[in-house]
């Protein structure tokens, strides 16, 4: 009888969540709708403020950072526009409207871009996720032929299943160098407009490049108000923290 | 033991060093040579110092004879510098050595040193032509045997214990010209000594700042000792005209004989003349300090305006330039920045040399270049101005353009245009997008998204693509798949199933022992039954019930059946037997029945030899 009441709660309390979980999807929908209204009719800033709501909610989407980015770039605030198209990207490498946008965003910004490393060049014909998947399954198709090898000591099983462990493991290592590299998680924006990367963490150190709003840099570290970031040609600076985000959440 | 343990990661890590270590170590850049007077204007027997220096290498070698009629050219030795920088390329170390020669001129006229070829490392460089200026020697400066050129005599004071020069190179120039200008201050070695440092009066023109060139040095002048203090500068008339330069003052301390008589009566108590604090009451000290101020003659520089019709990237450079252009890297995406190193060397007034110009700025974007001038002298006018600018291109180009640089050659007296050559590079990748860009195909197929016009696109900037209206998935994470607790706990499905796999291949090699087990069993049995047989020793009861038994194995080791269910009509079928053999194992079945169930041999006493080897002729030949 009381095993039975327990169950009773249980089940209201999971209902309770998912009906509060519907309820705030339907929400953002419905802001995510009104933001494109109000883009629409030009209210751009507005269109913003409802989209940053989404944001922070924690829904996101591809298409809302798009649009987002459409916002901000209608403002003519670059930077923010770039972040915005840079983080739909993030989300979607294929997204379609996307790059066009980014482009053009650039373009205007006059912004810099940190040249691909090797394994994202690599990785640009497929998607971090497709590439997870595959190393997996070649993982997984290894292991059985690996089984099968010590039951039936057949030696083309073993070396079929050390070509997929080494394919696996290929795959691997170019995902965890693709995120550890330029554009991986420490990737990163310049939001402001005359911002030097500077020699030291200092406003009157010697400049070591002017980075455009919207330049792409990776974030090596952090030093109070001051990040150290690896800049487009190969440069290196201390620039203020203020005036970069980084483009993951 | 233990040593010979750490010796081998030690020898190890050594290798690992030596072996990184020239990727470390990069050379700075290529050599280059260069060649500085220290003065382009002097007068005859005045001493010039040539520099020649080597950049980025240590194993030049000097030309030891430079001739040229009228000047007394000889080697005296050179230095070696080495620099060692972190940047981003990594370590770069570079050796300058510089060879120094001293240049007496003979007589009066311009001279022309010729290029000299330096051998660095199986290369041969030449360092450019270097004019030189030397003017009549002007005898009677205060008598010390000493060219004035100007004409700015000097001007002595204090009995000729000390005496200042003012020397100015040139007698006309142009507007915004750097004119080297020394001073020289002179001071009898045992009688005067130097208070204050010179100052140039003077007005239209800038001048940099005075800089002492070297140690002060003790000159014969007149059969006199003096010590002579040599001050560098230049100047630069901001108007055409002609101006007035100087005087130079400069103050001396000198010491003159002291009176010795007083005319006011001493304090007879102060029976030392103590109330004069630099008195000398014992008579010891004859002579007391004085500081005076020693004057040069001033000297006259006629200015002359430049000329009309300068190029239009003229900045009012005024010398003697050589331009060099560099860049870096050369394979990029559209877009990239590329670093266009540009250096402007010579002599001339550098405060003026600005970065040279990008002469087809199309489809490039262009950065404000940052600049580091680096002087050979001791006031700056000769040396390099180092330029580098950002450039990005917005589409594919074979080579970035020439870059120009012009200035105002005062020795010919025309302008001089500079232009670098092309430099090829490589860029990749598509135009970066211009104001109207084209929304690209794919944009318009995207399956799911619902496209809506721009609203009030009109405005700037109206070129990107729509808004989308359909949110089109659940919620992303920015968060690789591998590193989420789903993509973790769905590899337990394969696991799983792999886990199932094991334990069935587990199971069935545990099967397929069993079996071979019983097969192994059965065996024995069929050969311990027929050595039996072979003995001949047993009764007929037991013989029969052996034969029948063998015969029963032998068709479960066949059939893969249990002996135990084996009749003779079973093993006549297994073993396809004729009808011959069909009757005998049923014959032998019956017998061995027979005896089993009888209790007694029931007549049969014993088994014929014959028989016996019957039997084991039909089991033997039971093959399946």
């Amino acid at each position: 009888m009381k095993f039975g009441t327990h169950l009773i709660h249980r089940c209201v309390l999971l209902a309770g969540i998912l009906a509060l979980a519907t309820s705030a999807l339907a929400d953002s929908d419905a802001q995510f709708t009104r933001a494109n209204q109000e883009y629409g009719e030009g209210e751009f800033k507005e269109a913003i403020g409802d989209y940053e709501t989404i944001v922070h909610s924690g829904t996101w989407t591809a298409a809302l950072f798009y649009n987002l980015g459409n916002a901000y770039f209608r403002t003519r605030d670059f930077g923010r526009a770039i972040l915005n198209y840079e983080r739909a990207l993030a989300l979607e490498p294929n997204h379609p409207e996307t790059p066009a946008n980014l482009r053009v965003a650039r373009d205007e910004a006059r912004a810099l871009e940190l040249l691909p490393d090797w394994p994202q060049r690599f990785l640009r014909f497929t998607t971090s996720t497709q590439a997870t998947v595959m190393a997996a399954i070649l993982f997984w198709i290894g292991a059985f032929l690996l089984a099968a090898y010590l039951f039936s000591r057949r030696r083309r099983l073993i070396a079929l299943a050390l070509c997929l462990f080494v394919a696996a493991a290929l795959l691997i290592y170019v995902m965890m160098a693709s995120e550890n590299g330029k554009k991986g998680r420490s990737l990163a924006v310049v939001l402001d407009g005359d911002v030097q990367a500077r020699l030291a963490t200092a406003d009157t150190a010697a400049a070591v490049l002017a980075l455009p709003p919207g330049t792409e840099i990776r974030v090596e570290q952090q030093r109070g108000d001051w990040v150290y970031a690896d800049l487009p040609n190969n440069l290196r600076g201390w620039i203020p923290a203020k005036s970069v985000e980084r483009v993951r959440l | 033991m233990s040593n010979q343990k750490l010796q081998l990661p030690l020898r190890l890590l050594l290798g690992a060093i030596a072996g990184f270590l020239p990727f470390l170590s990069v050379r700075a850049e290529s050599p280059k040579v260069t060649a500085v007077l220290s003065n382009s204007q002097v007068a005859v027997d005045q001493v010039v110092r040539l520099d020649i220096r080597v950049v980025g290498a240590s194993d030049a070698r000097p030309p030891q004879n430079i001739a040229t009629d009228g000047l007394d050219i000889h080697y005296t030795g050179q230095a070696q510098e080495s620099h060692i920088t972190f940047g981003t390329g990594g370590m770069q170390s570079s050796t300058d050595v510089t060879f120094t020669y001293t240049i007496l001129p003979l007589k009066s006229g311009t001279f022309k040193i010729p290029p000299q070829t330096i051998q660095v490392g199986g290369h041969s460089f030449q360092t450019p032509e270097l004019q030189l200026n030397v003017v009549g020697s002007n005898a009677g400066t205060a008598g010390q045997g000493r060219g004035n050129p100007n004409g700015s005599t000097a001007h002595t004071s204090g009995a000729k214990v000390a005496f200042a020069e003012l020397i100015v190179t040139k007698k006309s120039a142009y507007v915004g010209e750097m004119v080297p200008v020394e001073v020289r201050l002179g001071f009898y070695s045992q009688t005067a000594r130097p208070a204050d440092g010179p100052e140039i009066t003077g007005r239209g023109f800038t001048m940099q700042k005075l800089q002492q060139s070297e140690q002060p040095r003790l000159e014969n002048i007149n059969g006199k000792p003096y010590e002579v203090l040599t001050f560098k500068t230049a100047i630069a008339a901001a108007r055409p005209g002609k101006f007035e330069i100087g005087p130079v003052q400069a103050g001396a301390i000198v010491a003159v004989p002291r009176r010795q008589s007083s005319s006011r009566g001493r304090s007879p108590f102060d029976i030392f003349n103590m109330d004069d604090p630099f008195a000398d009451p014992f008579g010891v000290f004859g002579q007391q300090q004085q500081k005076i101020t020693i004057k040069s003659e001033p000297a006259t520089l006629e200015v002359k305006p430049l000329p009309p019709n300068a190029p239009s990237d003229f900045s009012g450079a005024i010398g003697n330039f050589t331009m060099n252009v560099e860049a870096s890297p050369k394979s990029v995406q559209t877009g990239d920045p590329i670093t266009v190193t540009a250096t402007v060397a010579g002599r001339g007034n550098f405060d003026r040399v600005t970065a040279p110009t990008l002469q087809d700025d199309g489809g490039w974007h262009k950065y404000p270049p940052s600049s580091k001038f680096k002087q050979d002298d001791d006031v700056g006018i000769s040396g390099s101005k180092t330029f580098e600018t950002v450039l990005s291109p917005n589409e594919k180009k074979q080579a970035i353009p020439a870059f120009g640089f012009s200035f105002f050659d005062p020795l010919t007296e025309k302008y001089v245009s500079l232009r670098s050559d092309a430099i090829p590079i490589k860029v990749e990748g598509g135009r970066v997008a211009a104001a109207s860009a084209p929304a690209p195909a794919k944009n318009t197929a995207a399956p799911t998204a619902t496209a809506t016009a721009a609203p009030q696109a009109s405005a700037t900037p109206s070129d990107i693509l729509y808004q989308l209206n359909d949110r089109l998935k659940a919620a992303e994470s920015f968060t690789p798949l591998y590193l989420r607790g789903t993509f973790w706990l769905a590899q337990l499905i394969p696991l799983l199933a792999l886990l199932g796999f094991g334990s069935w291949k587990i199971r069935q090699a545990h099967l397929q022992n069993k079996e071979a087990l019983r097969t192994a069993t059965l065996q024995q049995e069929a050969a311990e039954l027929m050595r039996k047989l072979r003995r001949d020793q047993s009764a007929p009861r037991e013989y029969y019930a052996d034969a029948s038994r063998a015969v029963q194995v032998k068709t479960a080791l066949a059939a893969n059946s249990d002996p135990n269910g084996v009749d003779a009509e079973v093993a006549a079928r297994t073993f396809r037997l004729d009808e011959k053999a069909q009757t005998r194992l049923r014959q032998l079945f019956e017998r061995s029945d027979e005896a089993r169930y009888s209790g007694s041999s029931n007549g049969f006493d014993g088994i014929p030899t014959e028989e016996r080897r019957e039997i084991l002729d039909l089991i033997d030949h039971l093959q399946a």
